[in-house]
């Protein structure tokens, strides 16, 4: 009893950590569904992270206040974003997201006041695993909703073929503008819980790694149903520290080769709605199939 | 105005690190078509390996150079096979090939971390020519010098292989469309190993004399120059050696002036500002082609 006890204890920050990443890959995802490739998650939880962390310290409100704060100050955020980089063309836009981390950094340094330049901030801010586990849960079921609702067919529409979609009537530029807003409200909470998580924040807390982190978490886990982002995140969050567990020394090597090999044998990610659409549909035919030949030779 | 000649020097000397990395990156992102996440790490093991053939095995400067710079080649010939070659024999797919670049560049980095024990480590004094000239009253130390030839040389070599060859033209061909690039009587196979190789040691080169320059060895070194490089590829326009070339220069003397007379906070600010910009208004880049667009 007491080894099960040390275990939980042992990986109940993991748990709390796959949560928060969780939010972070759905925000990349939100985008990603749409046919955006942006790594523009990251600022938003720069965003909301630091507006929270310094809201709770300088006014000394309730902290469940910040969590709609950060999401709305995200969604904002990301509306704006929307409006500019949405002229852009696809992989010049993935570019330009990469660049507006490089100056989050910069920005989130020049601004001690707010943020503590580089040395950063502590946040006093503890987030509880239950209070992670209702969250998820309710952002579970906000993506379950999206996924089968008007806008999430527009969306699938819109990622697989933007001309066929206009000609169907849907303005892909609108789709993708809400696309951005999800996105932004759901990093924007990610990044304020990924400070509560860490209780401390610094410009490297919301930096390129996170963002390879997050696109890898949602390929990994299947990148075209949103349970797939969530599982990937996960996994992607549990890797390191099983690696360490069993290899401290290449705990990073068996990381990346995990992800290499993942990426080459299963490419559409570890939740494929299409695979599983095709193998339920060949299932009964082939049972059939089966059943039939065996009867024959039954027969004989 | 002495301190301006000098600062002005340096910046040149920076400038010609970023855009020699930069031409690397560029190569691959306009011929193979991939954002290579790990092209940084072939900088930081360029600069280990040339570390390694100095210290340990006494090679004079240039060969030890020269090591270093076919190791990053070679580093980078079997990435693309291990990481992209399985996904490009499925069909395009930049994000996939991003992915794995990404998986390649956290084993290399931690394998460069592991290589140098996690430190930051310097070329020692005599395995690098360290003679000092001086330009009236401007110093002007050798290796700078070395630098910035080197960059002159693999921009006019580059920009002469790519316009002026019939491996170029087989080059952009395949950047184009590999499947009419074979109908085209193209191997593309070949000319993607070779212009890997290519990619992986012109980084490399940066990322060697960057390890000299900068007194930094480490798995650091290639992160510094891939985000800038990145800028200086973005700002010239990738499809041309030239604009990476010149857009490096004026990043690497922005840079150094920028915090000689305004702030050092702002050093990295206004590179990313204009790499954004550059970005938003004029995505092509300096120099970068009007019909050049890639589905």
């Amino acid at each position: 009893m007491q080894g099960l006890w040390d275990f939980w204890a042992a990986y109940r920050s993991t748990l709390a950590f796959a949560i928060v990443n969780s939010f972070l890959a759905l925000s990349t995802y939100a985008v990603l569904s749409a046919g955006i490739l942006s790594f523009a998650t990251v600022t938003y939880a720069a965003f909301g992270g630091f507006l929270g962390a310094r809201m709770v310290l300088a006014t000394g409100i309730d902290p469940m206040l910040t969590l709609p704060a950060a999401a709305l100050a995200g969604a904002v955020l990301s509306y704006l974003v929307a409006l500019i980089f949405l002229r852009l063309e696809s992989h010049w836009m993935a570019l330009a997201s990469l660049a507006l981390i490089l100056i989050t950094r910069v920005i989130v340094i020049n601004i001690p006041v707010v943020t503590g330049g580089v040395n950063g901030m502590s946040v006093p801010l503890p987030v509880s695993l239950e209070l992670l586990a209702v969250l998820i849960a309710l952002a579970a079921l906000v993506f379950w909703r999206l996924s089968v609702s008007w806008y999430g067919i527009a969306a699938q529409s819109v990622r697989e073929d933007t001309a066929v979609a206009s000609s169907l009537g849907i303005a892909p530029r609108k789709i993708q503008t809400i696309a951005f807003v999800i996105s932004g409200a759901v990093g924007g909470l990610g990044g304020m819980l990924l400070a509560g998580a860490l209780q401390f924040i610094s410009p490297d807390t919301y930096f390129v790694n996170i963002a390879f982190t997050m696109i890898a978490g949602v390929v990994l886990g299947g990148s075209y149903h949103w349970t797939g982002v969530i599982i990937g995140a996960a996994v992607f969050t549990a890797l390191p520290v099983i690696a360490q567990a069993i290899i401290p020394e290449f705990q990073d090597v068996a990381n990346g080769i995990v992800l290499l090999l993942i990426m080459i044998f299963l490419p559409r990610g570890l939740v494929d709605p299409r695979a599983i659409r095709l193998r339920n549909k060949f299932q009964l035919p082939v049972a059939q199939a089966i059943k039939d030949t065996s009867s024959t030779k039954l027969d004989i | 105005m002495d301190l301006f000649f000098e600062q002005l020097i340096n910046g040149v000397a920076l400038g010609s690190l970023y855009a020699l990395f930069g031409l690397g990156f560029g190569i691959v992102f306009a011929t193979l078509g991939i954002l290579n996440a790990a092209q940084g790490t072939y900088a930081s093991w360029a600069a280990i390996v040339a570390l390694a053939a100095a210290e340990h095995y006494k090679l004079p400067f240039i060969p030890a150079l020269l090591t270093g710079v076919v190791a990053a080649g070679v580093i980078a010939l079997l990435v693309d096979q291990v990481a992209f070659q399985p996904l490009r024999r499925r069909g395009k797919d930049m994000l996939g090939a991003l992915i794995t670049s990404i998986a390649c560049w956290i084993i290399l980095d931690s394998l460069a971390g592991t290589a140098t024990g996690h430190n930051s480590l310097s070329f020692p004094r005599g395995t690098y020519p360290s003679t000092m000239y001086h330009l009236g009253t401007i110093p002007l130390p050798v290796m700078q010098i070395i630098t910035i030839a080197a960059m002159v040389a693999v921009t006019v070599g580059l920009h002469v292989l790519i316009r002026h060859t019939r491996f170029g033209a087989a080059m952009r061909a395949v950047g184009w469309d590999q499947t009419a690039a074979s109908l085209g009587g193209v191997n593309p196979r070949y000319v993607v190993i070779i212009t890997a190789f290519i990619a992986g040691s012109t980084s490399g080169l940066a990322g060697v004399l960057g390890g000299i320059t900068t007194h930094n060895v480490s798995f650091m070194l290639g992160e510094g120059l891939m985000l800038k490089g990145f800028a200086a590829v973005v700002v010239g326009g990738y499809d041309d050696v030239r604009g990476t070339a010149l857009a490096g220069v004026a990043l690497g003397v922005l840079e150094v002036m920028t915090s000689q007379y305004l702030s050092s906070g702002l050093r990295d600010g206004i590179t990313y500002a204009l790499l954004l910009g550059f970005l938003l208004l004029r995505p092509r880049g300096l120099f970068g082609s009007l019909t050049y667009s890639r589905a």
